[in-house]
């Protein structure tokens, strides 16, 4: 018989399969087509949009030379002019749509995704990720930062150039919460972070590790919605992804592209997304929210099921997924 | 300048961003999908193969006819891979700080016709059965006390998730928890309810009559609208005018006018569109047995508004989507309903 898992931070309950387990051939990959005629972010093209920073090995801005670039997107889902205006239309409420949209060019290679970076080169595009977070906090129209990665036509990339996205926003998008809501009942009965119980939870059992770093613990979720979700916490307890000390940058940079690469690995360069949650900006260092990068490979189709319950189907119970992707073998880099 | 709109009832944001060049000419459904059934084999679900499928639960029949047998006009099976099982007790432990429970509820399929049709080739008369059917189903699983919530829903098309046979059905689970997404809709009507003592969806319905601008179209008793806060292109919610809160007491009188309007929205948009692929989804009140419990959802009864959702499936939905739960659609609704009437003349 199958059975229902809930999730401790905000009570979603999900289905895990155990009567029929997805096999690994049950799961096909979309290609992946690579052809750099025309890419605006390869060597060569900085002249299509002017950089907001960069990490470079030589040349002036906006020339090659650059190993990590972060630009403004050229079709940005918000506008970073204009003031926040809120009205309401009756029974409805709404703003203008203010906002920041950035893309971060991971590497300058249009032929390698994160799974196939260097540590030194994963660690430069985490670096990226802080230094934008910290210089974006300052704008007091946004209250959320979301750091996150497409990759894959079905996980909704529409350039095959490497490359993830930041948005920041006048809200602070519902998922996040609803997790801020959950982790703070959960702190209100216990005194302590949901998170950190977690961690231990998963330190104690073993079952479902895939990364046990100095400052970082990966591991699939036990109330994984996907086939295949990883999670990567910081283990001391920390809410916010900006205060993120120097030296653990390159802990988290080999965790995640470790956990990457045992994706790719196992089944095959799947489409995937990867996401930061992080506690609102303006926010204190919180005790009761801990930040988190959550990675979700593009399997099954989500059904009408999903969408109208909230209520997910996973066909391959974590403790399995965990043994999989342990099971292959990682090239240092 | 794009747009940040909030669903009234939920509370989720939405971007609503034309600018990146939402004009519902772009929306096209995806080219249309093999019929899924190679070298002659047989599909189950159509009149004469019932020997295909596990033993009915319930089928409207013919005089004369027989169980497992043709001459049924709605038939009801069990789910050949079910997600839950009916037999057995449910049993709630803990694991450490996790929670869980054995998938023990019920999942099985209404074939809306035995003929090899469509969904939306179905007659009104075809449809009206297989709307009564799936409602008998939630009257009788209302019984065990096991099951909480009964979800109907359609999966048409690959990329709604649907099957590679395109045989009318639907999909009926009934789930021992009760369910994230309607929860929320039930906190946030109660919510507003405490506070202006009136349903919200009644007050939605009201001030989209009188502003006309997403009113997909209209019946003697129900009403399509394209919601303010609309995650996806051509989006559409269809609720009763009236305020109810169970789906399963509606007047069966209604139920024609109401495969009526769902046949015309779904012709509408698939006229402006072609075939897309969607997911249609009832939400509707859990069951309610424990109210002499004191804050057991007493008031759902007077806060909260059954009504169905089609969610078409044109743009994909990214992981920035899924892990914020704040959607961006590139379509504004008030556009998505001028492109259907414009169509449709």
């Amino acid at each position: 018989m199958n059975e229902l898992r809930r999730d401790p931070i905000t009570g979603r309950w999900n289905i895990v399969v155990l009567d029929k387990i997805a096999d690994l051939s049950d799961f096909k990959s979309e290609p992946h087509p690579k052809d750099p005629q025309g890419c605006r972010f390869c060597y060569g093209n900085e002249n299509d949009m002017p950089e907001i920073i960069a990490h470079r090995k030589y040349g002036p801005p906006n020339s090659p030379g650059w190993t990590v670039r972060v630009l403004p997107n050229k079709y940005p889902a918000l506008r970073i002019e204009g003031e926040l205006i809120k009205e309401g239309l009756g029974v409805f409420d709404m703003m203008t749509g203010v906002g920041a949209h950035e893309v971060i060019i991971d590497t300058p290679d249009h032929f390698r995704d994160m799974a196939d970076l260097s540590y030194a080169e994963m660690e430069e595009v985490v670096w990226a990720y802080l230094a934008r977070s910290i210089d974006l906090r300052r704008d007091k129209r946004f209250k959320y930062i979301l750091i996150f990665k497409n990759y894959g036509e079905s996980a909704g990339a529409s350039l095959e150039h490497p490359h993830s996205q930041l948005i920041a926003l006048p809200i602070v998008p519902k998922i996040v919460q609803e997790e801020i809501d959950g982790a703070s009942k959960y702190f209100d009965y216990k005194e302590r972070c949901v998170f950190c119980d977690m961690l231990r939870q998963e330190q104690m059992e073993k079952e479902r590790i895939i990364y046990d770093g100095r400052y970082f613990t990966a591991f699939c979720p036990y109330v994984s919605r996907f086939s295949y979700e990883i999670w990567i916490l910081p283990k001391k307890h920390q809410s916010d992804f900006a205060l993120l000390q120097r030296d653990c940058v390159s802990c988290l940079a080999k965790a995640l592209r470790d956990c990457l690469a045992r994706m790719k690995g196992l089944l095959g360069d799947p489409s995937y997304n990867f996401i930061i949650h992080s506690s609102p900006i303006n926010g204190h260092d919180r005790e009761d929210y801990h930040w988190h990068i959550e990675i979700m490979p593009k399997l099954t189709k989500i059904a009408g099921f999903e969408w109208g319950s909230g209520f997910y189907i996973n066909p391959v119970p974590p403790e399995i997924a965990a043994k999989n992707l342990l099971s292959v073998k990682l090239v240092e880099k | 300048m794009p747009e940040l709109r909030r669903d009234p009832v939920v509370g989720r944001w939405v971007i609503i961003s034309t600018e990146r060049g939402g004009r519902p000419n772009q929306f096209k459904a995806p080219a249309a999908e093999e019929e899924g059934l190679p070298g002659g084999e047989k599909c189950p679900f159509c009149e004469g193969n019932e020997s295909m499928t596990p033993p009915e639960i319930y089928a409207l029949r013919k005089p004369g006819s027989v169980r497992n047998g043709p001459g049924w006009e709605v038939r009801v099976i069990p789910s050949i891979s079910p997600l839950l099982q009916i037999e057995g007790n449910l049993d709630r432990h803990g694991h450490g700080m996790y929670d869980l429970m054995n998938a023990r509820g019920a999942h099985e399929i209404v074939i809306d016709t035995p003929k090899h049709l469509k969904e939306y080739e179905l007659s009104r008369d075809q449809f009206t059965k297989s709307m009564n059917v799936a409602i008998d189903r939630i009257v009788d699983l209302e019984k065990d006390p096991g099951i909480k919530y009964v979800l109907i829903f359609r999966n048409y098309g690959q990329a709604a998730g649907g099957g590679h046979i395109k045989h009318a059905r639907m999909q009926l689970i009934g789930t021992p928890v009760n369910l994230k997404r309607v929860k929320e809709e039930l906190v946030g009507a109660k919510r507003y309810y405490e506070y202006k003592d009136r349903c919200i969806y009644c007050d939605i319905i009201k001030q989209e009559l009188s502003s006309a601008k997403r009113v997909m179209a209209e019946s003697k008793h129900f009403i399509a609208i394209a919601p303010f806060a609309a995650r996806f292109p051509f989006e559409t919610w269809i609720l009763p005018k009236e305020h109810s809160c169970d789906f399963y007491r509606i007047d069966r009188a209604k139920v024609p006018d109401l495969a009526d309007l769902t046949q015309l929205v779904y012709l509408k948009i698939k006229k402006a569109i072609g075939d897309f692929p969607y997911n249609f989804v009832l939400h509707t009140a859990p069951f309610r047995r424990d109210l002499h419990k004191k804050g057991y959802w007493d008031t759902i009864g007077r806060d909260y508004h059954w009504h169905f959702e089609l969610l078409p499936i044109l743009t994909r939905v990214a992981g920035f989507e899924w892990g914020s739960a704040f959607y961006i659609n590139p379509l504004a609704p008030e556009d998505a309903c001028k492109a259907v009437s414009e169509v449709t003349g």
